[in-house]
């Protein structure tokens, strides 16, 4: 640590734009700060070790010694630390959880939000695949509670992240889960919320058991748009895009100096904003309604990570540049899943944060 | 109030004494010390945000808040190479930010020119340590006098190997992701040598003619033109093989392939193992690497960060939760992100204890127990540290 007096001459040095001091005086300042040469070297090169960091093989020895009880010691109290306020967050967690809850009802759950003074437009989620047996049908039914309690608190679209992509394979089975939901919250068909779930490179899924699109008696004219991303839709894709230019580059389409960031975050947009047409002969009847559907925004406003720690595992680069991170916390002190639980009051405790706003006991 | 400021005084006099500060300083060393004994990352990246706010709340002008900063990024670099960090990236100086006032931009360019110019005076200090600095970003957009002492202070360096600073001077990490792109088609563009045999077809998730006119057009496009363009485009990519999707096809078929095509993507890390690694254009023209050899390394290896280990750890301060266009790249993965609610000219040892002892705690934790939460692909760092520790 520089003491104060040092500090004060180098701070009217760089006052002055370094006129102040010359070289040498500025290093005469420096040179009781810098660690000795010798205890730096040892490390780049082997062969010069013995001959120099043996003159006080005592001292040292005790000095790592020290450090190590030391290194034990804090580590000790952090880890206390740590489990002390693990259980804090656990109780206080509880307690939310109690307080704040949907009752399946999505007039609670507007009512929960009605105060923020923002919501998100694009909410994101990483969800992240357990080791149980029946991962799959918890983490669908996860899916459907989030598409559930988006839905009520009124943001349009929401964009689910699990690293493996599973939940893309089976679209279908999870339509029909999120449906089931839905109906469950907000009763019959004619109320629910339209449900467009997509994949990147994947088209609108629409259930093939006759026309479910009762347009004239919706009483409900809200959509919900879900967009499953999993890791190809990161880096890969770039390598795809970066395939792509390579070989329109060597055809003479193209020249690198083409490349653009505004072309790469036009194409990079358009997979996760524009689900591909369903197929060329329905794709002019789609393009009826899909010219009334609101472009949907790449980049997510919020992050929600249900988890111990933000880490984004993979979760697609390019449009996290402005997003927001929440991380619910360690709500899964017991140990034994991987990923916190998803629970209404973490969802609700990222919105409140997004906001700005703290969370308070009762409603 | 006055008495508060009374007791601030009293508390910054104590704090200066020079027994007092001996002993701070002593305590700073042990506790770094400490550090050093355990599991330490090998690339920290900060955003040193807060800047601006801290001059705003303390009544000091906006340029003294940023000399302030510069103290902190001190006193940090020094915690940081002091417990063996090996890199440590820095953002500076975003794109973004030349739209800020003129006067701002200006001092802080003078603040970097000046520091550099000083640093390049003591070239003798930091060859005796070995650091070695990186300016990371467009170098083009900076003043040509700047350029200069950016240039001198990469140079008299580059042969210093031990420890890295990397200054991410006017940077954005789009901007890099793009660079890296363009360059590695540049690359790829270069043709090799003149033989001829037809193209292979290839997979193409992304339709040549659509990127042809989002150059021309450069914005959404409306669909009118979307579908035109689709008749050249499934014409092209009739040829293409079992392994991909063509952008549109029919939905169902789309459904069956996903995972197939998931896994397909994701397994094909290495360099194609055969002849398909040449590719050649129509008979009597140039031949060229194939692109179906660009693979995520590939793409890493020419950003700016390509001989940095993987970042473990990235802390912004001043509480803003979001990553504003840094080190997109390199921190989707594996980066642990913390946020801290504390402005930076006031960033300290203090501050920056807990976090490295929460990652120590979790990487010795998932040393003990490979198996358990978080730990996906058996984390390749940690071995290497292991032998970093070892030698």
């Amino acid at each position: 640590m520089v003491s104060s007096r040092d500090s004060a001459l180098l701070r009217k040095d760089t006052r002055s734009r370094g006129q102040k001091l010359s070289a040498s005086d500025r290093e005469s300042i420096l040179r009781p700060y810098l660690p000795e040469p010798s205890e730096l070297q040892r490390r780049p090169l082997g062969r010069r070790k013995k001959s120099t960091i043996r003159k006080t093989p005592i001292r040292t020895f005790l000095k790592s010694q020290v450090h190590l009880l030391v290194y034990t010691l804090i580590h000790l109290f952090f880890g206390i630390a740590v489990r002390l306020l693990q259980t804090y967050h656990a109780v206080l967690d509880r307690i939310f959880a109690l307080v704040y809850y949907h009752h399946r009802t999505p007039e609670l759950i507007r009512k929960d939000v009605k105060n923020l003074d923002r919501l998100p437009e694009h909410l994101s989620v990483i969800l992240s695949l357990r080791k149980e047996e029946d991962a799959l049908a918890v983490l669908m039914d996860e899916v459907a509670e989030l598409v559930a309690w988006t839905a009520s608190a009124g943001i349009p679209v929401l964009s689910i992240y699990e690293k493996t992509g599973l939940l893309k394979s089976c679209i279908p089975l999870l339509h029909e889960i999120i449906t089931a939901k839905l109906s469950s919250y907000y009763g019959s068909p004619t109320q629910q919320p339209t449900l467009r779930l997509f994949a990147p490179h994947h088209s609108i899924y629409q259930p093939e058991e006759g026309p479910s699109k009762p347009s004239a008696d919706k009483s409900n004219n809200d959509t919900v748009t879900v967009l499953l991303l999993s890791a190809t839709d990161g880096r890969e894709t770039f390598v795809d895009l970066t395939k792509t230019l390579a070989e329109m580059s060597q055809n003479g389409k193209l020249s690198p100096e083409d490349i653009t960031m505004e072309l790469v975050d036009a194409e990079i947009s358009e997979i996760t904003t524009h689900p591909s047409e369903p197929t060329i002969r329905s794709s002019i009847h789609d393009r009826e309604d899909s010219d009334s559907d609101v472009p949907l925004k790449s980049e997510p406003d919020l992050l929600l990570v249900f988890g111990p720690l933000l880490k984004l595992d993979g979760y697609p680069p390019w449009h996290v540049r402005l997003t927001e991170m929440f991380c619910t916390g360690d709500n899964s002190n017991n140990m034994n899943g991987s990923g916190g639980s998803v629970e209404y009051q973490g969802f609700l405790r990222g919105l409140w944060h997004f906001a700005g706003a703290q969370m308070r006991f009762g409603r | 109030m006055s008495t508060s400021m009374h007791l601030n005084r009293l508390r910054k006099w104590f704090l200066a004494s020079p027994p007092i500060e001996f002993a701070i300083s002593r305590i700073r060393e042990l506790l770094v010390g400490a550090i050093k004994q355990g599991p330490v990352p090998r690339h920290i990246a900060f955003v040193m945000d807060g800047n601006r706010r801290f001059a705003r709340t303390h009544g000091i002008e906006t340029v003294e808040g940023h000399n302030l900063g510069f103290e902190a990024l001190a006193r940090i670099l020094e915690v940081c190479y002091r417990s063996g960090v090996k890199v440590v990236t820095i953002y500076a100086f975003s794109i973004e930010n030349f739209k800020r006032s003129k006067f701002e931009v200006d001092a802080l360019m003078e603040m970097a020119r000046v520091k550099l110019a000083q640093m390049a005076q003591h070239g003798e200090i930091l060859d005796r340590y070995g650091a070695k600095v990186r300016v990371l970003g467009r170098l083009d957009l900076l003043r040509p006098d700047v350029l200069a002492a950016v240039n001198q202070a990469v140079d008299m360096t580059s042969n210093n190997g031990d420890c890295v600073l990397n200054i991410c001077f006017p940077y954005t990490s789009r901007d890099e992701i793009t660079g890296a792109v363009r360059d590695t088609v540049a690359e790829y563009s270069k043709p090799l040598r003149s033989i001829g045999s037809p193209p292979p077809g290839s997979r193409t998730p992304f339709s040549e003619s659509h990127i042809a006119l989002n150059i021309r057009a450069q914005s959404q496009n409306t669909k009118g033109e979307d579908t035109n363009s689709d008749l050249d485009s499934t014409s092209e990519s009739s040829t293409q093989g079992e392994d991909g999707p063509a952008p549109r096809r029919d939905t169902s078929k789309v459904y069956e392939s996903g995972s197939s095509f998931s896994s397909s993507t994701t397994l094909h890390l290495g360099a194609n193992p055969d002849g398909s690694n040449m590719k050649t254009v129509a008979a009597g023209k140039l031949m060229y690497p194939s692109p179906e050899t660009i693979t995520r390394q590939t793409l890493t290896s020419h950003l700016f960060t390509k001989d940095c280990p993987p970042l473990d750890l990235l802390i912004r301060t001043s509480g803003v939760e979001r990553l504003s266009d840094f080190m997109l790249w390199q921190c989707h993965e594996e980066t642990e992100i913390v946020f801290l609610d504390v402005l930076w000219p006031e960033f300290d040892l203090w501050h920056f204890l807990p976090v490295l002892l929460g990652w120590q705690r979790r990487v010795s934790n998932m040393r003990k127990n490979p198996d358990a939460e978080g730990n996906f692909d058996g984390t390749p760092e940690i071995s290497e540290e292991d032998t970093d520790k070892s030698r």
